[in-house]
């Protein structure tokens, strides 16, 4: 075991490698590293802020479709308000028309009973008249026959 | 070199440093000058692998940078691996460190944790490879030019510079000066020479302090570098005489030879990783200890 020079120039060889180290080795992997620590963990937040605003929107969407589901319910009895509405006044309306047609027919036939009477009475005096006059013949005239059928209407 | 090749020429061969210095007769890599360099003498072998690997750190790790500098994209492949080591250093440098802020600890307990396992995992390439490819390799080249390699083995050639106490003295080296540094720039020139000679008995027995609080602080830079030598010379030992049990050209014995070799191996991925995060650990640990301010 000899000590030498080799001593001197390996010290110095040493210096040199760690210096190099020091200067163009060390600090720019460190700061690689620390750069891809920093955008693993920016990432991760990002991950985990994209996750929360997702839970947001998920709240956010259930409560649109709660409202939704309400709201539909209530168009929905309106609707069916208004529906047995519409019946209730057609079927009035249809109530109303029925009786006055009725009304309106039963008019009619009373007065063409009426008719049918005065028109029967009519004939039944013309023919009792006629009959008459044919009985009595001459006996009766054009004056005293008028008033007979007069008189014979008016007691009808 | 010896040409006929003995269990303890082996040994050595494989312990000595390809060693290139000043001799009187000038610049050399001969092995038998080597007691006429001095301490002027630089172990090439050592130093060639030590760069080449902090090199391919530097490589490595720029190239994890310039690939896939978007935050966007997934990491892969060796951004992975990269991106581990240094959230590995960052929870040590920050459980030892505290609150502490000095942008260079954490860089230098990187390059410190990635280079020495590095080096370490040259134990685990079989101890014959690179050594005979080196000595072929120069002896191709050199072989008409330089006088003293004769053959492919004439070239010594190490490959693991943790097993060179140099390599890593001298990285306890730079780690020590740093604590000096340190101590003085964040406590003050005055905290620290308090430091070393008003403890442990006071202010009336400052000699004694201070050669008990020198002894202490020396201590930490040696002991940091004798532990990792110790421990990968003692592997590579290990792995030297594993290989040596195939010289007594038995087959049984080479089997089992083959066998201890996987074993050891298998152990020795555990002792590589350990000690460099030991010598990591530590080095995080002396400078936080330059960095604090209150009494001990």
């Amino acid at each position: 075991m000899n000590i030498n020079a080799t001593l001197l120039a390996q010290a110095v060889v040493m210096i040199v490698f760690v210096a190099i180290c020091w200067k163009y080795i060390y600090p720019p992997i460190l700061f690689m590293m620390k750069e891809r620590e920093k955008r693993i963990s920016d990432g991760l937040e990002a991950a985990k802020k994209a996750d929360d605003s997702l839970e947001e929107a998920k709240l956010a969407f259930d409560k649109e479709l709660n409202q939704a589901k309400v709201e539909a319910a209530e168009i929905l009895e309106k609707a069916n308000a208004r529906a047995s509405q519409i019946v209730a006044d057609a079927s009035s309306k249809a109530e109303k028309e029925a009786e006055k047609i009725i009304t309106s027919a039963t008019k009619t036939v009373e007065n063409e009973t009426n008719k049918a009477k005065e028109e029967l009475k009519k004939q039944m005096s013309k023919i009792i008249i006629d009959t008459t006059q044919k009985i009595l013949d001459d006996e009766i005239s054009e004056e005293k026959h008028n008033d007979i059928l007069k008189k014979a209407a008016e007691e009808l | 070199m010896a040409s006929e090749l003995t269990t303890q020429s082996y040994i050595t061969h494989h312990l000595t440093n390809l060693t290139c210095g000043k001799t009187p007769s000038g610049w050399t890599c001969d092995p038998y000058k080597v007691d006429q360099m001095g301490f002027w003498a630089f172990h090439v072998d050592s130093l060639f692998w030590s760069i080449g690997l902090g090199a391919l750190f530097v490589f490595v790790f720029r190239k994890a940078i310039s690939k896939n500098f978007d935050a966007n994209l997934a990491p892969n492949g060796i951004q992975n691996f990269v991106e581990m080591s240094i959230e590995f250093v960052e929870d040590n440098v920050q459980s030892l460190f505290g609150s502490v802020k000095n942008t260079l600890i954490a860089p230098l307990a990187l390059t410190v944790f990635i280079w020495i396992l590095l080096m370490n995992l040259m134990d685990l390439v079989p101890v014959d490879f690179l050594p005979v490819l080196a000595g072929h390799v120069a002896y191709a080249i050199a072989g008409d030019t330089v006088e003293w390699i004769q053959g492919p083995e004439s070239l010594y050639f190490k490959v693991v510079p943790t097993t060179d106490p140099n390599i890593t003295l001298g990285m306890a080296f730079g780690i020590f000066i740093l604590t000096i540094y340190y101590s003085i720039t964040v406590k003050g020139l005055k905290a620290f020479i308090a430091e070393l000679t008003l403890h442990p008995f006071g202010k009336y027995m400052i000699p004694i302090n201070f050669v008990l609080e020198m002894v202490n602080f020396i201590a930490k830079p040696i002991s940091l570098g004798l532990r990792l030598f110790g421990n990968l010379y003692a592997g590579e030992m290990i792995f030297i005489l594993i290989a040596l049990m195939l010289f007594f050209s038995s087959i049984p014995i080479g089997v089992l030879g083959f066998g201890l070799h996987l074993v050891w191996a298998l152990f020795h991925i555990l002792i590589v990783a350990l000690q460099a995060f030991i010598f990591m650990a530590l080095t995080i640990a002396y400078l936080a200890m330059a960095h604090e301010t209150e009494e001990h």
